[in-house]
């Protein structure tokens, strides 16, 4: 099976069908598009072709969907995937009903930040390819090497103008898992995970309450509370937050809630606290 | 580079800064003060551009005092404030100045606390809680999360150490020490200083398992 | 600091009633994406009927307002009454033209009633002073676009004040919605000739 693989992603003949070799990057292990439908500017190197469009002091940059919140993390009853849902072009909010979280397979999911598009199809062919891994391998595939398809795919890509931070979150023989991977060529693992330009505000809010053993419902509540801390100071998050449990047999969509009565349900519960604080 | 946490509560405030000094890619030192007393119950904690950030303080609390000596009182806090923000609009037009602060108060004559935000343009703005710099980027959830307005200068110091810890453990920049400083109907409080470990490992050290990077094709 | 217009974030708007006139802005301060203050206010009381409102860089509507107020209170004094909201808006406009090469990045909403005919006046201008007088409604903001949208659907012409506050309100409500750097909240002053209702409304917080 390995040998299989390692032909399709390392294949160094078959990236000729898709641009002369010389204008490709020069990766050892790459990905190949299955219809080979990806059109480059002719005679022109591709990645010196983007770059200019690409630089923050450019005038003509392509705009990316950067505004998002997202964020995963593992505890002892699986994994939370918390996100939001709001799509800004400039300050213009295109969207607050986005769904951020890309269901791969009944066992994986995965986030959305950065390019929607690239976010979107890289995802979808990552689903694929993990059903064509089942087919073969009579067995589902794990979180690190759907993950690591993913790196693959985007890496031979790098350069290109491709835009995504996600994180591929399941459940295999190990246990729950999360990968964090981007179109830099990043790709780790850990507990917590916060992607996007409110992720800071999230950390904030999970880093304060995390606890491994924590209850299932804790978890959920921390996963929705951190998003609607970011929601609220991050002006480019907001719309509702999307919840999702990754246990053994599989993820369910928890819950969806819009932040606005989150607002006011937990600025409802902070004064009850202080009323409560000042009869004590 | 620099963090300034500020934060109000029914009779007292508390207002912190980082203790880095340096520049380039340099730290010089540890132990720098970056408060400035305005007053008996009036204090400011600045940061922004070495040299900027101590003439401006200096040139406020001097005038303050000039202000205090010519007239026989102190400006409350919201005039203090709102002439510190004059100062800052004017050196807007003129030369750059980049100071940003965070100003506390008690009003003696009205009883009364409170906390400014201020940033090198001018813009002022009366919150319950401020941060200034990445720093804020971490502590401002975690003080709309946990922040109360009644509580104990106990409870208020863990709030800050809370913030404190977050900024330490996600924040690229090394900002291993904070000083703080209560201020209520008794002035300014003498200096405390919090010094943490170096950070843990990023979300390492909550978890009890720890998934391994493994080989893909396994 | 690309846009001086978008640093901080605001959207305020200007309406017309009969016999009485709305000013109503969002509360967010921001430093970009930032959110800094949820109740900051833009909208600034110049005496008991007549209202400026702030679009753009908050320092420099913090300036110009407090100068405003000065120059007002001189003129108040020395005139022995109250100033007409026209008068105002060319006291606006000269204020802001004396800065015609280094501008106060502000686009001002002006509302009030006349001091004596009790007749209602909107204005706005460009943050060089060239006023713009309407008999409908002003908007100036990071959503204008928004906002003139919700407005030219929303308003009608003769609204009483409870309508008029519905309209305003709704219009504004719905255009900073689709603003990720204004909203937050939002305060509505409705002018009438014996009286100013300010409400706050309960808005999305994201």
């Amino acid at each position: 099976m390995a040998s299989v693989l390692a032909d399709k992603y390392c294949s160094k003949s078959l990236r000729g069908i898709l641009m002369d070799g010389e204008c490709g990057p020069g990766h050892e292990y790459n990905y190949q598009p299955l219809n080979n439908s990806f059109t480059v500017p002719p005679g022109i190197d591709p990645h010196h072709f983007v770059s200019p469009f690409m630089s923050d002091s450019s005038d003509c940059k392509i705009k990316f969907n950067h505004g998002t919140t997202t964020l995963a993390f593992k505890f002892q009853h699986g994994v939370i995937v918390a996100v939001d849902s709001r799509a800004t072009a400039g300050s213009y909010i295109a969207s607050q009903t986005v769904k951020k979280v890309i269901e791969i397979n009944p066992y994986l999911l995965g986030t959305m930040a950065g390019g929607a598009a690239d976010c979107a199809y890289w995802e979808r062919q990552l689903s694929f390819e993990c059903r064509i891994y089942e087919l073969r391998n009579k067995e589902r595939i794990s979180v690190a090497a759907a993950s690591k398809l993913l790196a693959n795919m985007v890496s031979y890509y790098k350069g290109y103008g491709l835009s995504m931070g996600t994180m591929i979150c399941g459940w295999d023989k190990k246990g729950p898992g999360i990968y964090y991977v981007d179109t830099d060529g990043n790709r780790f693992t850990n507990n917590i995970f916060s992607v996007g330009s409110g992720s800071t505000y999230a950390y904030g809010v999970i880093d304060s309450t995390y606890k491994w053993s924590m209850s299932i419902e804790e978890a959920r509540e921390l996963g929705k509370r951190a998003i609607y801390h970011a929601t609220y100071r991050d002006s480019y998050s907001g719309g509702v937050v999307n919840l999702y449990h990754v246990q053994e047999d599989g993820w369910t969509k928890v819950s969806q809630t819009d932040v606005k009565s989150l607002h006011y349900q937990y600025e409802e519960e902070k004064n009850k606290e202080i009323i409560n604080n000042e009869e004590l | 580079m620099e963090c300034l946490i500020g934060m109000k509560f029914d009779g007292f405030s508390l207002i912190a800064h980082d203790n880095s000094a340096g520049r380039s890619v340099l730290v010089m030192k540890q132990n720098q003060d970056k408060i400035f007393h305005l007053g008996d119950h009036l204090a400011m904690v600045v940061c922004g551009d070495t040299g900027d950030t101590v003439y401006f303080g200096e040139f406020i609390q001097k005038n303050l005092a000039y202000y205090r000596i010519k007239n026989g009182y102190s400006l409350s806090p919201s005039a203090a404030v709102n002439y510190t923000r004059h100062e800052m609009a004017k050196r807007l037009r003129q030369a750059p100045n980049l100071v940003n602060l965070i100003m506390t108060g008690y009003d003696e004559s009205t009883k009364q606390t409170s906390l400014y935000f201020m940033d090198y343009l001018g813009t002022l703005a009366d919150v319950p809680f401020a941060a200034h710099g990445y720093g804020s980027y971490f502590a401002l959830s975690t003080l709309d999360r946990y922040h109360r307005s009644n509580m104990s200068k106990e409870e208020a110091e863990g709030l800050l150490l809370k913030c404190i810890l977050e900024v330490q453990k996600r924040l690229v920049i090394n900002l291993p020490s904070f000083s703080f400083y209560f201020v209520d109907e008794n002035g300014v409080s003498s200096k405390r200083t919090v010094k943490t470990e170096p950070a843990k490992v990023v979300g390492e050290s909550t978890g009890e398992q720890q998934s391994e990077e493994m080989d893909v094709f396994v | 600091m690309a846009n001086p217009f978008e640093y901080n974030g605001s959207a305020v708007v200007g309406m017309i009633g009969s016999g009485c006139v709305a000013i109503a802005a969002d509360r967010r301060l921001g430093i970009q994406g930032q959110t800094i203050a949820t109740t900051f206010d833009k909208i600034y009381p110049m005496n008991e009927s007549l209202y400026i409102g702030f679009y753009g860089l908050a320092t420099d509507a913090l300036t110009v307002s407090s100068r405003l107020k000065y120059q007002l209170n001189l003129y108040q004094l020395r005139e022995n009454r109250q100033i007409k909201p026209k008068a105002f808006m060319h006291m606006t406009s000269n204020l802001l033209y004396s800065k015609r090469f280094g501008y106060y990045f502000v686009e001002p909403v002006i509302a009030g009633l006349d001091p004596v005919t009790k007749d209602p006046y909107i204005a706005t201008m460009d943050l060089i002073g060239c006023p713009m007088e309407t008999k409908d409604f002003v908007v100036v903001g990071t959503c204008s676009e928004q906002l003139y949208g919700m407005c030219e659907s929303l308003w009608k012409p003769d609204l009483e004040p409870e309508d008029l506050f519905e309209t305003i309100s709704q219009a504004l409500m719905n255009a900073v919605d689709r603003d990720a750097l204004s909203g937050w909240g939002a305060i509505v002053h409705v002018i009438e000739k014996d009286k100013v209702t300010t409400r706050t409304l309960k808005a999305r917080m994201d």
